[in-house]
């Protein structure tokens, strides 16, 4: 009995701490409903190609990404002004709203099974799997790869590789060096095809 | 068996190597160089949040008896180097996120913070002379003239970039290109130039050296080379000689090599990085140097722990035995099994000069038996009252450690 008084005490110290009021994904989702629905779309999947699905992409990989478009680190103009006025709590709740909302495929075009063989390969060479896991699931500041728009990825690939992506570090610059356009679609077209 | 077991391995690299060739793998990038493959390994997520005081991990700090540690300040994300103005305030660079921090005091003793510079490449190397902050970020030097007069409406910086000429984040690769800035004793200024990868040959006039220039960017000076990535110095308080921690290569095995603390006694000594770390071979780019050729460490201090800030203490506050004797961050490891590190050590100095000991001296931030750690110790400052601040990356928490017998 004592011990289950004071388990409900912890969790309830647990749920009402300053980082778990942060982390409140129905926070986050009346953020995402005024600003970020428009583009990602209402459930976190984006209907244009070129903006990225964020649908159960990884928590950290969503925080850190939204503290560089608010710092100016990450340049991308529409991001800038949308994560402009965002506190730290705003950010960490739309974090956590976006983590926990399904991962599904998004609207592609069928398989070419040539082209994915050869972005399977390119992976293995640059050894993808290694930090994005080898079902390129992600973890935490490491995104997710798969149930993603082959357009989106493949233009991430290009500024990676051209150093027009910032990200916290350099290490996926370093990854993508020197990859040839073809091989870039063909791993965009791998990962986009992979459940 | 074993015959088949050969043929199958032969095939696979064969497939593998094909398969590489089809997809035109470029150079492994300069960070990985070295990686077995299989591992998975990755640098620690950083914290770019603030995180609520309730969350600092400050009661699992523990230190020798009668030493006290609390929250100096918080709320500041990815707070690292530390330097001082005349008027007290305390300013704290950082990496990713950009910004630089001022810490001032209020009446009551709390702490105020401010963000006086953001939008910054890898701000970390601060350093005060006379009214003015110098912020090295990768190759940009940036000079706040009078900052602490006007911490509300910062002044656009002088900006001398060109004089100092530092390599580029292009040219290092986006490899080892943060800053570390001490000013010496004879008022020139301090810094690191890393290596341009993880492991390489590299042109050893550029890349993993430590040089002074004047304030005003001219005058450089190479203070040390074959040093891979320093990202902590200071000058002796007697000596005068200048003291560096140094960061080991990956890839490398959990055991090999130490990160190492080096002496400095006269510019230009070569400390023999890629051919040797720690006194011992390379076992990749050796090329048949022998160690003998090159200044050995003054300490080695633990494989893959990045020792980073250091300071000497110079306070009054503390007891005797740490007069004068060296304290050092090591921010903990990640290219490693089992994590070490996340702590302060002391090196205590003999007669001599020599590292006799080291000693733990702030520890229980790193969680042994769930392979975890709380907070990241990054820098050292010590403050006029003699109190020793501690830089936490991870929670962007400023710690304070006094004494009282």
């Amino acid at each position: 009995m004592k011990r289950a008084a004071l388990a409900a005490a912890l969790l309830w110290a647990a749920a009402f701490s300053p980082a778990a009021q942060a982390r409140d994904p129905a926070r986050g989702a009346a953020i995402a409903a005024q600003r970020c629905a428009a583009c990602h779309g209402a459930d976190g999947r984006s209907i244009a190609a070129e903006i990225p699905m964020l649908a159960g992409q990884q928590r950290e990989f969503v925080t850190l990404q939204l503290i560089l478009f608010r710092e100016g680190i990450r340049p991308v103009p529409a991001m800038q002004a949308a994560a402009d006025k965002l506190s730290d709590e705003d950010v960490e709740a739309l974090a956590a709203h976006y983590a926990g909302l399904p991962a599904r495929a998004a609207e592609r075009a069928p398989r070419d099974a040539a082209l994915a063989a050869r972005g399977q390969a390119v992976s293995a060479a640059r050894n993808c799997g290694v930090c994005h896991l080898p079902d390129y699931a992600g973890r935490a500041q490491v995104p997710r790869l798969t149930r993603q728009h082959e357009a989106f990825l493949a233009r991430t690939l290009a500024e990676y590789r051209d150093g027009r992506r910032v990200g916290i570090d350099t290490q996926m610059n370093g990854a993508v060096q020197g990859l040839a356009d073809a091989d870039i679609a063909a791993l965009a077209h791998h990962l986009a095809h992979r459940d | 068996m074993k015959k088949r077991l050969f043929a199958t391995l032969a095939a696979t690299v064969l497939a593998a190597s094909a398969l590489a060739q089809q997809a035109a793998p470029a150079p492994v990038p300069g960070w990985a160089v070295g990686r077995p493959a299989g591992s998975t390994l990755a640098p620690h997520a950083p914290k770019l949040t603030a995180t609520p005081l309730a969350d600092v991990p400050v009661g699992a700090i523990r230190v020798p008896p009668g030493f006290k540690v609390e929250v100096y300040a918080h709320g500041m994300p990815g707070a690292r180097m530390m330097a001082e103005g005349p008027k007290g305030t305390v300013f704290a660079g950082s990496r990713a996120i950009g910004r630089v921090y001022a810490i001032t005091r209020n009446a009551d003793g709390s702490t105020r913070t401010r963000v006086v510079a953001q939008g910054l490449p890898q701000p970390n190397g601060l350093v005060m002379i006379g009214d003015s902050l110098y912020v090295l970020a990768v190759n940009r030097v940036l000079r706040y003239d009078n900052i602490e007069a006007n911490l509300d409406n910062v002044p656009t910086p002088v900006d001398l970039t060109a004089a100092f000429a530092l390599p580029t984040e292009a040219e290092h690769g986006g490899n080892h290109h943060w800053k570390f800035a001490s000013l010496g004793p004879d008022g020139r200024i301090y810094t690191n130039v890393g290596v341009n990868c993880n492991v390489c040959d590299f042109d050893r006039d550029k890349f993993a050296l430590l040089v002074s220039f004047n304030p005003d960017g001219s005058g450089r000076r190479v203070e040390a080379r074959g040093v891979r990535n320093s990202v902590g110095m200071a000058h002796h308080p007697v000596t005068r000689e200048l003291w560096a921690t140094n960061n080991g290569r990956d890839w490398a095995g959990n055991e090999w090599p130490h990160d190492t603390l080096h002496r400095v006694r006269a510019s230009g000594e070569d400390h023999g990085f890629p051919y040797c770390t720690g006194n011992t071979p390379d076992p990749q780019f050796n090329k048949g140097r022998s160690c003998g050729d090159f200044v050995a460490p003054a300490a080695l201090l633990g494989p893959h722990v990045a020792a980073l800030g250091m300071r000497f203490y110079t306070g009054s506050m503390f007891p005797a035995e740490y007069r004068n004797q060296l304290i050092m961050a090591r921010r903990g490891s990640w290219n490693r099994e089992r994590l070490t590190g996340f702590d302060l050590v002391v090196a205590h100095l003999d007669a001599q000069g020599n590292v006799a000991r080291l000693e733990e001296f702030m520890t229980g931030l790193r969680d042994d038996a769930n392979q975890r750690f709380l907070d990241r110790p990054v820098d050292v400052h010590v403050m006029r009252d003699g109190s020793l601040l501690v830089a936490g990356e991870q929670m962007g928490a400023i710690y304070r450690i006094t004494y009282a017998r």
